[in-house]
């Protein structure tokens, strides 16, 4: 056996794997969004643009996705930063382990249980009650916006801290001393060394989250109330609901056009604002 | 700054608390403590469903991570001698399948195999033996750890072969100057070097399928995993049950990241 | 035992409701009213129920059933596995639509299912219904039924599905919050919601009810499916969703916790709700809406149909039927079952309103639910 023989023996079952289980499942997808809806529901073959031209139907749903995803990721990373920073930089490192474990945690509780606690907290009884304590009455939290957003960075956060947390913890500590050596004010240091260094890692973790909350179902449809309305929840309304496989499968294919474009142009983005560096590493 | 954190625990902690101070209520609701009780562990115990539900998450989470690392690890390696075309869309492939919605993989899965279940299995009742109750293929477990293994193997794959980059290429040219088989230099060169990536993979693996809900949700057929139970009783109003169910995974968890801490320091000292 | 057996009705929703908050135990439930007696009868007349070993006809450790929210008293399952040694497992479904999505998607798992009257027939030229064998359910009286309720089960001269609750579809309000200006029509519904109850509204996550009524605002019936008047519905519910509290069938939670004030609803939600918190009504739309009658099913493919059948018949006896009508509220259309209720809840106007209500009432038609563009309507409807 060459070389090049036992390369492909070792690569055949993972690219078999993908051939059944994605390209295949893929494919179908493709060929159902030009189809049409059965009498009682599901997928005639035909062979159509309707279910394109119908997209604008769900233009609402695709809005709330390009809109609370990205800024879902931004808020996780504006609060992930200081911490992981406070993390990395700031603490003693006998504390540094336990506190990130401290992070991930609840990151191990079901994302359903902990979105159903949030359903009481935001509620009537729960915040609103309490801010009703201190004289701010009609506040209302649960089925908003607002609430789904608070769901999404609630539960991302840790996988935007640790990423971030990574790439400052490399950071050496000299660099920063240096810094302080030669003059700088802290300010100074942290948006000349800190911050351009700690990039890959922000990077990296707003691409996680980002990618995940393009696609996020269960947030908007627990605390959401039916009414904050993303691009996964129009999908599981059409295949469980109203059992329109072929426009449910265009929504699909756009879906995933939209995250492959954003992605890859993010990506290339990030690649050369790092030109020059050699440690990007985005994936 | 210390205060900042402490408000981010705080924010993290908080409805993690609310669940675990309810699943002590004695009353039946999840909205109004009636006392403390230890009921609803005991009650989540016993439930043959909850049970059967613990087990089936179980065994998807090892069957489809144990896969995933082995194929995944075993692809990565392959894919360092590999060049050219077959490279540039194995590599796609593996770009696809780690930023496709879980939501959308779920459902492509589903109308795949529905359908293809639909014309395998007249074809497979008419060939087989006369008598014979021929099977019929349906959603299940089968096709639920095949959706997991395939989405946790391209994280394997990515995880490993980041490690093999930083892997000296001369470590194993030396290693077969010195007439190691390719098999004896994968073994006692490259494996030992790898196993960190492939252990992380697996843990990886295994949390993100116990923890999957979406794709479960499309293609587990009548097949019933932890999330899938919990959501289902989130929908029929939540008894404190759920509550204690989420406390024992959590605190499960918990138990397991310390122990694996200790073992690694422990190692670490030798 | 005698005065275990005659426990007035106060008396057994009193512990009822101690049962629910948890404050006693099952087995107290159980004993003081009679319920363990039960079983345990019911357990030696019927083989099909009884665990023990003379009669051992093994149904298996469980049975998955499909329902609709606030439906049952899990004391009546509580007994079924104590009686059979069976579980079971319920899962809840806020509409007709996604059950069907379910079964065609293949491989649910359920043993029985709840459909509601419009829906057997898609069923069965869908071919996912099972037909049902009388003889497994001795409990099945058909001569008991009000045709009415109970047609909607036998298709072309099959049996398919046996009939459990009826009830109507109308809307409850907090009347605390209505300002002594009551809402009595589905105009008011949907016009307060803009207005004074702005906000706190709640429409059901489900095509026939949330289009339907939106339909009989405008005075069209209930089950169009004209082009036009589903226009007019769609423009209707747009215009209202800003002001929604939340779409979604399990309301509930939301209207006992008083974020909600007003939400579309069935009989027995109604019924509940009025029970504990008199402040909220339940009314029937005086422009008409839905009269429906659920029923008990078997799906293709059931995995334990030895235990669906048991688990039907059990609910289909009388005693236990009367207690499930005591914990949920929905009226049953069985006079066997009818003449074990008290009076207070056979001349309870939520659960039998006024004729000239009724007679306003229009059953679900089939083609509400193939219907492609009343599906598409609601899905832009929650997705605008």
């Amino acid at each position: 056996m060459t070389q090049r023989e036992r390369n492909w023996l070792l690569v055949a079952p993972a690219g078999a794997w993908f051939l059944v289980m994605l390209v295949l499942p893929l494919s179908v997808v493709f060929i159902f969004s030009f189809g049409e809806r059965g009498a009682a529901g599901g997928y005639v073959p035909a062979f159509t643009f309707e279910q394109y031209a119908n997209l604008p139907a769900r233009l609402t749903a695709f809005k709330n996705t390009m809109i609370l995803a990205p800024l879902g990721t931004l808020a996780a990373m504006l609060i992930a930063y200081p911490l992981a920073y406070q993390l990395a930089v700031r603490t003693d490192p006998k504390w540094k382990n336990i506190l990130l474990v401290l992070v991930i945690v609840p990151f191990w509780t079901s994302i359903l249980i902990r979105s159903y606690a949030w359903i009481f907290l935001l509620g009537g009884r729960g915040i609103p009650a309490l801010l009703g304590t201190f004289g701010i009455e009609g506040v209302r939290l649960i089925y908003t916006p607002f609430a789904v957003l608070i769901g999404i960075v609630y539960g991302y956060l840790p996988l935007m801290v640790f990423p971030i947390y990574v790439a400052l913890d490399r950071l050496d500590n000299r660099l920063l001393e240096a810094s302080s050596d030669l003059g700088a004010r802290p300010l100074a240091t942290f948006f000349k060394v800190t911050l351009p260094l700690s990039i890959p890692g922000v990077a990296t973790g707003c691409m996680l989250v980002f990618i995940l909350l393009m696609g996020e179902f269960l947030i908007p449809a627990l605390l959401g109330g039916g009414k904050v309305f993303f691009v996964g929840n129009a999908l599981v309304d059409l295949f469980l609901q109203s059992r329109n496989w072929a426009f449910g499968s265009a929504v699909a294919f756009t879906l995933i056009v939209i995250m492959l474009v954003t992605v890859t142009i993010y990506m290339r983005l990030i690649a050369r604002l790092q030109t020059g560096r050699d440690d990007v590493s985005v994936m | 700054m210390r205060a900042y954190a402490i408000c981010v625990y705080l924010f993290l902690y908080t409805p993690i608390a609310i669940i675990a101070v309810f699943s002590f209520n004695a009353g039946r609701h999840a909205s109004q403590l009636q006392g403390f009780s230890m009921q609803w562990y005991g009650r989540a115990l016993k439930n043959p469903f909850v049970m059967e539900a613990l087990e089936t998450s179980l065994i998807v989470a090892l069957i489809s991570a144990t896969l995933a690392s082995i194929l995944g690890t075993l692809a990565a390696v392959g894919l360092q001698g590999i060049r050219g075309p077959a490279r540039a869309i194995f590599d796609a492939i593996i770009y696809v399948a780690v930023m496709i919605p879980g939501i959308v993989i779920g459902i492509a899965t589903l109308i795949a195999l529905v359908t293809v279940f639909g014309v395998l299995n007249p074809w497979l009742a008419a060939i087989w033996p006369e008598g014979a109750t021929p099977p019929a293929l349906s959603m299940g477990m089968g096709s639920l750890i095949a959706a997991h293994t395939m989405f946790t193997m391209a994280l394997v794959i990515i995880i490993v072969r980041a490690r093999l980059g930083t892997l000296e290429q001369a470590l194993g040219e030396a290693s077969a100057d010195l007439y190691a088989t390719p098999f004896g230099t994968f073994r006692q060169v490259t494996l030992p070097l790898i196993a960190p990536a492939v252990l992380a993979g697996f843990l990886l693996s295994f949390t993100f399928s116990f923890d999957d809900f979406i794709i479960a949700f499309f293609v587990a057929g009548s097949e019933t995993t932890l999330p899938i139970y919990v959501f289902s009783s989130i929908r029929r109003g939540v008894t404190p049950e759920i509550n204690a169910i989420g406390t024992m995974v959590m605190l499960a968890s918990l138990i397991l990241l310390i122990a694996a801490q200790l073992i690694l320091r422990r190692g670490d000292r030798k | 035992m005698k005065n275990r057996d005659t426990i007035s009705k106060t008396k057994f929703m009193e512990e009822l409701r101690r049962y629910e908050k948890g404050s006693v135990t099952r087995r107290h439930f159980l004993g003081v009213t009679g319920l363990g007696a039960a079983t345990a009868v019911m357990g030696a007349a019927m083989p099909g129920l009884r665990a023990g070993p003379a009669f051992a006809q093994d149904i298996g450790d469980r049975v998955v059933l499909a329902t609709w929210p606030n439906y049952h008293d899990t004391a009546n399952f509580d007994a079924f596995t104590d009686a059979t040694g069976a579980f079971v497992q319920v899962n809840v479904f806020g509409s007709n639509e996604e059950m069907l999505a379910k079964l065609q998607a293949g491989g649910s798992g359920w043993d029985v299912f709840v459909p509601t009257n419009y829906t057997i027939t898609t069923y069965v030229s869908e071919d996912l219904i099972e037909p049902l064998d009388v003889s497994k359910l001795p409990n099945y009286d058909p001569s008991a039924f009000d045709p009415r309720f109970s047609d909607a089960g036998t298709v072309d001269g099959t049996l398919y599905a046996v009939p459990k609750n009826w009830g109507t579809t109308g809307f409850a309000v907090n009347t605390a919050h209505d300002g002594g200006n009551a809402l009595t029509t589905w105009k008011d519904f949907f016009d307060r919601t803009k207005d004074d109850y702005s906000g706190r509204t709640m429409v059901h996550d489900y095509q026939l009810t949330t289009i339907g009524n939106a339909l009989k605002y405008f005075g069209y019936s209930f089950n169009s499916v004209d082009e036009n008047e589903l226009a007019d519905a769609e423009k209707l519910l747009i215009e209202v969703k800003p002001h929604l509290f939340a779409i979604s069938s399990d309301y509930q939670p939301a209207m006992r916790s008083g974020d909600a004030w007003l939400t579309m609803c069935w009989t027995g939600d109604g019924k509940q709700m009025n029970s504990d918190m008199p402040e909220i009504s339940y009314v029937l739309g005086a422009e008409g809406g839905e009269i429906w009658s659920d029923y008990y099913a078997i799906p293709k493919g059931a995995p334990h149909s030895d235990a669906a059948y048991a688990l039907i018949n059990h609910m289909l006896d009388p005693q236990v039927n009367a207690r499930e009508v005591l914990a949920h509220g929905y009226p049953v259309a069985d006079a066997n079952t009818n003449a074990l209720l008290p009076d207070e809840i056979k001349n309870d106007p939520i659960l039998y309103p006024a004729q000239e209500l009724l007679d306003a009432l229009e059953f679900g038609a089939a083609a509400t639910l193939t219907d492609p563009n009343r599906a598409e309507l609601l899905a832009r409807f929650k997705s605008a």
